[in-house]
């Protein structure tokens, strides 16, 4: 029988670790391309009762964006607001090193407020393929058809929680605990090998 | 795989929830007052029907919210899904599963 090994993509890699930078399968001009090396500046705000919309409107003035009380992006050139759930909203910035000293300061009373910038890592990804990856994990309708630019889930794929939202017409980004980096890698991997994979880790945390 | 809507999230899969027992059981306000009997009533004792049961839900994967649902324990099927808070709809056993 012939030796089917050598097409694992994730061959002598361990299960534990986060797979290298690199190529994995299919030669040629790679399908998808996935980055880890955005590390964005992450606060978690929960409106406090009654004050949603409120919240909503305070973090759109302040970061130049739309933001509604629902699942979905408001994205601008250096931040983003992703509603996650009722009065939920996750806040990224590549600029405010102290977003959560910035959102408390903006918010007051109105919302709770937790630095979330190492617990998750986030996940860029870009190419004509990325739906058919993410078709393999996911069990909500990823169709670019459906799911349009700025629309928002938290879900799960492949077992595992994410919160992702469609940046532009072929970029999503998916927020993953970074417990489960190594696993979700894998899953990306595994699951784009067919189309070509591009990998870019980033560093590991802030420390 | 059945599919839930979620009140704030909208239809998704199953594998996303938790199901949280009973809705509409309404704490005692002094449970001092109560005896063993009318307390272990209102910890254990349920109405388990045939038929239409109102029952939590909570989205764990997703929004994390709690939500109540009208469910047919014969079929499986979801008549409805309601925000924690609101009153059981009107809804009678016979309308469930005919969708």
């Amino acid at each position: 029988m012939a030796d089917h090994s050598s097409h694992d993509p994730l061959a002598g890699i361990p299960f534990d670790r986060v797979p290298p930078s690199g190529r994995y399968g299919a030669a040629g001009e790679p399908g998808v391309t996935v980055s880890t090396t955005d590390t964005p500046f992450i606060a978690l705000v929960v409106a406090r009762n009654g004050f949603a919309a409120s919240v909503a409107a305070r973090l759109g003035r302040a970061f130049g964006v739309e933001v509604a009380d629902r699942a979905g992006a408001a994205i601008s050139a250096a931040s983003t607001v992703v509603g996650t759930g009722p009065g939920r909203f996750l806040v990224l910035s590549t600029i405010e090193p102290d977003l959560e000293g910035t959102l408390r300061a903006l918010l007051g009373a109105e919302a709770a407020v937790s630095e979330q910038s190492d617990a998750s890592v986030a996940f860029n990804l870009t190419g004509e393929k990325v739906p058919d990856l993410l078709a393999k994990g996911a069990l909500i309708d990823l169709d670019p058809r459906v799911f349009l630019p700025g629309h928002a889930a938290t879900t799960v794929i492949a077992h595992i929680g994410v919160t992702l939202w469609r940046v532009h017409e072929s970029g999503w980004r998916l927020l993953v605990a970074r417990s489960f980096e190594a696993s979700f890698t894998r899953f990306l991997v595994a699951s784009g090998a067919e189309f070509g994979l591009a990998l870019e880790n980033g560093t590991a945390g802030r420390g | 795989m059945l599919i839930i809507t979620c009140p704030w999230c909208g239809a998704r899969p199953e594998v996303e929830f938790r199901y949280g027992g009973e809705a509409h059981i309404a704490r005692p306000a002094d449970p001092s007052a109560l005896t063993d009997a009318e307390w272990a009533d209102f910890l254990y004792n349920r109405t388990n029907p045939k038929g239409l049961h109102a029952e939590r839900w909570r989205h764990i994967h997703g929004c994390g919210r709690y939500f109540n649902a009208l469910r047919d324990t014969v079929s499986d099927f979801f008549v409805t899904t309601y925000k924690a808070g609101e009153k059981r709809p009107d809804i009678d056993a016979s309308s469930g599963g005919s969708k």
